[in-house]
C-alpha cells in the first residue's frame, strides 16, 4: 500500500479488530539497528553550498524507498554546487510524530539552511516546523499535510497527491473508457481518505454522464480476500447494470478481479485500483485489470529537494501551489514503462 | 453464558448426548447440542431466500456463501475443538498470514519447488500450534493471552521478514498444474471453491475424532472438568498441545489456498479470521467455557455467520448496515442456541433406554 502515511496510520486503526497487527503493516516498523536518532546518512558538506535536510519514513518501506530514491537523484545536482542533502528518517513508525518532530530540531540544530518535511502529525510536528520557519530557514512540506499545512506553517509550498483529486482521475478514466455504473468497493468504510476516494470516483465519472456507488464492506471482512471477493461477486450478479470495479488498495483488487472472474463478467466488467504493486502491473499487462492510480512518490522527493535547492540559491519559486505528484493512470499503454521503473526502483 | 448445571453435570450429560447413537425421537433431536445452530441456519436461508430473490438460490449465489464458509470451516471446526476443551486460539490470523507469506516467499520470491513452499508453510502453522500449546500447559497462563501474544508476534515477524526479504507488503506467486488444482481452483463451471472438498475432509476426520473415537471423550472431559480428567488419566497437556496444532493447522491450510487462490500474499491477511471463527464456533453452540459442542453444530455456526455476512448483498439494501445486521442477527442465533442446550442440560433424557 503506498499510501500517505497519516492515512496509512488512520486506515489501520479503522479496523479494531486488528488494530495492532494492522498497524504493524500499514506503518511497517521491521526492528531495526539503526542508531537512536534514526537512520541519518549524512554525506560531508563538501562546500558552500545549501545544506538541506530532508524528514522522511524508513527508507526501508517500499513507498519511501522510492521517495529517497527521488531525494537521492535530486541530491546530485545539490552536491554538485557545494551543497548537502541529509535524510532523517525514523527507526520506527511507533511514535511517529514526536519522533518526527525531533528529527526536525535534529536538523536545526546542525544548522540546516532548508527543510523538506511531511506534516504527518500536526499536534505533534507543527511547533517543530514553527522554529525552522522562524529561523527565517526555507521550508517544504511534501507527502502529508497538503498546501493547508504549507500555508498554515509558512512553507515554500506542498509537494504530494490528494485523494480527492486521484479519484476524480481514475473517475474520468472510466469515464473515457465508456464505463457507466462503477461499483467502489471500501473495505475501510468511514476512513478519511478511502471515503475521499470513492467520492473522487463518483465526482470524476459524474462529468461523462456515469455515476459511482460505494460498496461499504464491514471489518469482519477486512483482509479476508474470499469474503471481500464474495461479496463484490454478490454485488455484480444483483446489479447487471454495474460495468466497472475499483477497489481501495492493491489486496482488495485482487479479490476484486476474482469476483469478476466468478461472475462471468470480465468482458462486461473493467476493474480499476488505487496505488500500485506488482501483481497488478502483471494484470494490467495480461489484460485483466484495466488501471491502477499511482501518486507517483519518486516525484515528491525529487521535486521537493529540487525545488528548495534552487529557491536557496536562486530564488526560483513556482507559482503552482500545491505541487501534485499524483494521480498517474498507469494501464496498457504505458505499464511496461511503468514495469521497467518498478525494476529500477523508482515506480 | 449463565444457566446451566454444573460444571461436571454438564460434561457427563453432553458426552452423553453426544455419544449414545440412541431412539432418534424429535425431542432427543432437539436436545442435541446443534439442533439451536440448525434452526438458525435453516432460518436465516429462508429469510435471504425471502428477500434476496433468484440470484441468492442460484449457484453462483449458493457460491457466494458457500467459499467463505468453506475457508472459515477449516479453521472453525478445530478452533472449535479447542474451545470444546477449554481453550482459544486468537492466533490463527498470523498463522494463516505468515503462513501465506511463507509459501508465496519460499515458491514465489525464491522460486523453489512448490510442494516445498506448502510443506514449510504447513509446518509452520504446526510449529506455531505446538508452541501455543506448549506454553499454555507448562505455564498455566490463560490461552487467551499467549495466544493473543503469539499473533502479534507472528504478524510483527511477518512483516519483518517479508520487508527485509523483498521490500515491499505484498508477494506474487504464480503456480499452475496439480498445486492450483489441488488447493485454489474453482468446480462447477468456476463457480465453487475446491477448498469446499477440504472442509468437508475436515468434517469427516475431527467429526470421528469428537464423536467416534476415545479422544473425543478426553476432549470433552478436559474442557469439563480439568482436574477429574487428569485423575482419571488423560494427558491433558499432550491433548491439548494437539488441539492447539490442529487449529493451527487449520489456519494455515487457509493461507496456503488463498495463496494460491489469489497469486499473492499479503501481511494483513486473515485476522478477519481470529474472530470469524470464535462466533462461529459459539453460533454453532459450543460453550465459550468448555465441555459442550459438536462438530455438526460447528459447521452450521459457520454456515449460519457466512450466508448473513453474506447474504445482505443480495437484498438491495443499503450496505452500510450490514455489520449492525450482523451483530442482532448474532445475538438471536446464540439466544436461541440457550435455549436448546438449557432444555438438553436440565431436563435430560426422558428415561435412561438400557
Amino acid at each position: 500500500m503506498s499510501l500517505k502515511f497519516n492515512t496509512k496510520k488512520s486506515r489501520a486503526a479503522a479496523v479494531a479488530i486488528s488494530a495492532g497487527a494492522l498497524l504493524l503493516t500499514a506503518c511497517g516498523p521491521d526492528s531495526s539497528t539503526d542508531s537512536a536518532n534514526g537512520d541519518s546518512n549524512q554525506p560531508a558538506a563538501s562546500g558552500d553550498g545549501p545544506k538541506i535536510f530532508v524528514v522522511g519514513g524508513k527508507a526501508d518501506d517500499p513507498f519511501w524507498s522510492r521517495v529517497k530514491r527521488g531525494v537521492d537523484d535530486a541530491a546530485l545536482v545539490v552536491k554538485a554546487g557545494g551543497g548537502s542533502v541529509t535524510w532523517l528518517g525514523p527507526k520506527n513508525y511507533d511514535n511517529l510524530g514526536p519522533d518526527a518532530a525531533k528529527l526536525i530540531e535534529t536538523a536545526l540544530s546542525q544548522d540546516a539552511d532548508g527543510v523538506v518535511g511531511p506534516d504527518w502529525e500536526p499536534d505533534a510536528m507543527d511547533e517543530a516546523f514553527t522554529k525552522v520557519v522562524g529561523g527565517d530557514t526555507p521550508l517544504v512540506i511534501y507527502n502529508a499535510g497538503g498546501i493547508e499545512a504549507a500555508d498554515r506553517l509558512g512553507a515554500l509550498n506542498y509537494v504530494g497527491s490528494d485523494e480527492l483529486t486521484a479519484g476524480k482521475a481514475g473517475g474520468e478514466f472510466f469515464g473515457q473508457d465508456g464505463e457507466k455504473n462503477v461499483l467502489c468497493v471500501n473495505t475501510l468504510p468511514g476512513a478519511a481518505n478511502t471515503e475521499a476516494r470513492c467520492q473522487g470516483i463518483a465526482e470524476g465519472i459524474a462529468a461523462s454522464g456515469g455515476k459511482s456507488t460505494q460498496l461499504p464492506l464491514p471489518s469482519s471482512k477486512f483482509g479476508d480476500p474470499t469474503a471481500v471477493a464474495q461479496a463484490i461477486k454478490a454485488a455484480l450478479l444483483k446489479d447487471n447494470s454495474i460495468d466497472g470495479v475499483i477497489t481501495i488498495s492493491t489486496g482488495d483488487a485482487n479479490a476484486a478481479a476474482s469476483a469478476i472472474q466468478q461472475a462471468s463478467v470480465q468482458d462486461s466488467v473493467a476493474l480499476g485500483t488505487f496505488d500500485l504493486d506488482p501483481t497488478q502491473l502483471d494484470r494490467i499487462k495480461g489484460g485483466t485489470q484495466l488501471f491502477a492510480i499511482d501518486q507517483q512518490p519518486y516525484m515528491q522527493g525529487y521535486l521537493a529537494v529540487s525545488m528548495l535547492y534552487d529557491y536557496i540559491n536562486w530564488g526560483l519559486e513556482l507559482p503552482q501551489k500545491p505541487i501534485l505528484t499524483g494521480p498517474a493512470i498507469i494501464n496498457a499503454d504505458n505499464v511496461d514503462t511503468v514495469l521497467a521503473g518498478a525494476e529500477a526502483g523508482v515506480r | 453464558m449463565t444457566v446451566h448445571a454444573t460444571e461436571p453435570d454438564v460434561r457427563k450429560r453432553s458426552t452423553r448426548a453426544t455419544q449414545t447413537p440412541s431412539s432418534f425421537s424429535l425431542s432427543n433431536l432437539l436436545r442435541r447440542p446443534e439442533s439451536g445452530a440448525l434452526i438458525a441456519t435453516v432460518g436465516i436461508y429462508i429469510f435471504f431466500v425471502i428477500n434476496g430473490g433468484e440470484f441468492f438460490t442460484a449457484s453462483k449465489g449458493t457460491a457466494t456463501w458457500l467459499n467463505p464458509a468453506a475457508e472459515l470451516g477449516i479453521i472453525a471446526i478445530p478452533v472449535g475443538l479447542l474451545m470444546i476443551a477449554g481453550e482459544l486460539d486468537l492466533s490463527v490470523g498470523s498463522v494463516l498470514a505468515s503462513s501465506s507469506m511463507t509459501l508465496a516467499l519460499v515458491s514465489g520470491h525464491w522460486g523453489q519447488p512448490i510442494v516445498l513452499g506448502v510443506v514449510v508453510a504447513l509446518s509452520l502453522g504446526l510449529l506455531t500450534g505446538f508452541v501455543n500449546g506448549l506454553i499454555v500447559t507448562r505455564s498455566q497462563v490463560p490461552s487467551f493471552v499467549v495466544t493473543l501474544a503469539t499473533n502479534f508476534g507472528l504478524a510483527g515477524l511477518a512483516l519483518g521478514v517479508t520487508r527485509a526479504v523483498t521490500g515491499s507488503t505484498s508477494v506474487a506467486i504464480e503456480t499452475d498444474g496439480w498445486a492450483k488444482k489441488v488447493f485454489g481452483s474453482y468446480f462447477g463451471g468456476g463457480t465453487f471453491e475446491v477448498a469446499i472438498f477440504w472442509w468437508l475432509g475436515v468434517i469427516v476426520v475431527v467429526g470421528w475424532i469428537l464423536h467416534m473415537s476415545k479422544y473425543g471423550n478426553w476432549i470433552f472431559a478436559v474442557g469439563g472438568d480439568l482436574v477429574s480428567a487428569r485423575a482419571t488419566g488423560i494427558p491433558t497437556d499432550r491433548v491439548k498441545i494437539a488441539l492447539f496444532m490442529g487449529s493451527a493447522f487449520g489456519a494455515s491450510l487457509v493461507g496456503v489456498i488463498q495463496t494460491i487462490l489469489y497469486n499473492s500474499a499479503q501481511v494483513a491477511n486473515g485476522q478477519a479470521f481470529v474472530f470469524n471463527s470464535i462466533i462461529a464456533v459459539v453460533i454453532g453452540g459450543v460453550l465459550l467455557t468448555g465441555g459442550y459442542g459438536s462438530v455438526v453444530g460447528v459447521v452450521f455456526g459457520t454456515l449460519t455467520f457466512s450466508i448473513v455476512g453474506q447474504g445482505i448483498y443480495f437484498t438491495g439494501w443499503n450496505p452500510d448496515w450490514a455489520s449492525l445486521f450482523l451483530g442482532v442477527l448474532l445475538l438471536i442465533a446464540v439466544l436461541m442456541n440457550n435455549t436448546f442446550r438449557r432444555m438438553a442440560l436440565s431436563y435430560g433424557p426422558r428415561k435412561k433406554k438400557g
